[in-house]
């Protein structure tokens, strides 16, 4: 099974590059992230979260505007996250985005849910958000991430073990009366350090402007930090 | 005196065991790192083509090698101590394939301890001297073997939280004793 999933991953990125190479917008770089989660005593949880994302090449037309290191974007978020029973839980969001003088709120919403097999979990996260941008209409989107959670030693990922997720989350959205429709295609190699810490080293590959002119593809080399307590 | 503080002791550790938290860790191993006895129990028990995963357990119990696998059609775990020793076979089963006098005596423990509950997984379990457990899985023979059943389910109290439970119960469905099973952190998954 491990051998088709890493052929899909395969077969979808090669169709990004062939695609990208003509007239399509692609950018790619460096994404790290840092996430820490508090859990409270009522069983709720707190979770605070930084991502950056800085942008290595970009496919334009101009030599001088292919290869840089420029900052795209850092998100702030902030959640609660209600347990409603050991395997799911609702969460409220709040969302900065700093990103070249146009800076942004969002407010996310959303229940998510673990499905647990004798070899993996799978989790799904539902997720309603508004974002306000200055002088633009409201963005509002439906997400919906599946991902699934591999243990690489055993059947359960110990302490010291590392592990894969395999996500994908179509993410449809309106602005304006404009449809739109984007894809988040995450490979993840992790480890968990101790019962406190994971290290992940990720792919995410993004798809959208397929209504649109332009249609855009970004990929990311990630790396994230996440502290539990 | 020495009576009722030999009570208060047992009554100690029987709460302390109830309390207990699921502690497991577990990796995946080839066969040639097992104890031979454990290889040749599992191939004349279960004679026949299957492909086993083993692993190596340590868990609050000590260590032990499990091997896990498919056999007619139906998921099974036997369990050795480390000296290759078989321990106990657990075979996955659903609510139907069960006795009416377990379903019927399990839905009564579920019903009257809980508000609300969901069964996640059911497991028979056969334990037994070496012989007698090959026997049981190649003829057939019930002699020496007890069976329980251990069962996760999700359980929400008259007056509490819901939380995931292992439960483990008689061969009649009644509980012996449950302790509560740690879900894994899954930030990744939610946030």
């Amino acid at each position: 099974m491990r051998k088709s999933i890493v052929l899909f991953l395969l077969v979808n990125l090669s169709f990004g590059f062939s695609v990208f190479a003509q007239e399509h917008v692609f950018f790619t770089g460096f994404f790290p992230e840092v996430g820490i989660t508090k859990k409270l005593k009522n069983g709720n949880k707190v979770n605070f979260k930084i991502e950056n994302q800085e942008v290595i090449f970009r496919n334009s037309q101009e030599q001088e505007d292919r290869w840089q290191f420029r900052h795209y974007r850092t998100d702030l978020m902030a959640f609660y996250d209600w347990k409603v029973s050991p395997l799911s839980s609702l969460a409220f969001g709040l969302f900065y985005r700093i990103q070249d003088g146009t800076n942004s709120y969002r407010l996310i919403q959303q229940f998510a849910l673990l499905d647990r097999f004798r070899r993996f979990r799978v989790g799904h996260r539902f997720r309603l958000d508004q974002t306000f941008t200055p002088e633009e209409s409201t963005e509002y989107r439906l997400r919906y991430r599946l991902a699934m959670d591999i243990p690489l030693e055993g059947d359960a990922v110990d302490p010291g073990e590392r592990y894969v997720v395999v996500s994908t989350e179509p993410i449809f959205s309106l602005q304006a009366g404009e449809f739109g429709l984007e894809n988040r295609l995450v490979l993840t190699l992790g480890k968990l350090i101790s019962n406190q810490q994971k290290i992940e080293y990720s792919v995410d590959y993004r798809t959208d402007g397929f209504f649109q002119e332009g249609f855009r593809t970004r990929l990311w080399a990630k790396i994230g930090y996440f502290y539990n307590f | 005196m020495r009576k009722l503080f030999l009570l208060f002791l047992i009554l100690f550790y029987a709460g302390n065991a109830f309390a207990q938290k699921k502690v497991e860790q577990e990796r995946r191993i080839k066969k040639q790192e097992l104890p031979e006895s454990a290889v040749d129990w599992l191939h004349d028990a279960f004679d026949g083509k299957k492909k086993v995963r083993w692993y190596l357990e340590n868990s609050d119990k000590g260590t032990s090698y499990e091997a896990k696998f498919i056999w007619k059609n139906k998921f099974h775990s036997v369990e050795f101590d480390a000296s290759g020793k078989i321990q106990d076979v657990e075979v996955e089963l659903t609510l139907q394939e069960l006795d009416a006098v377990v379903v019927k005596n399990l839905q009564k423990y579920f019903s009257e301890s809980y508000r609300d509950y969901k069964i996640q997984r059911i497991q028979i379990q056969y334990t037994g001297e070496e012989e007698d457990l090959e026997d049981f899985f190649d003829d057939e023979k019930k002699d020496g073997i007890t069976v329980r059943y251990e069962i996760e389910y999700l359980g929400k109290p008259k007056d509490g939280e819901q939380l995931l439970w292992e439960g483990l119960f008689d061969d009649q469905g009644k509980l012996i004793s449950k302790r509560e099973v740690e879900i894994r952190i899954m930030d990744n998954l939610i946030f």
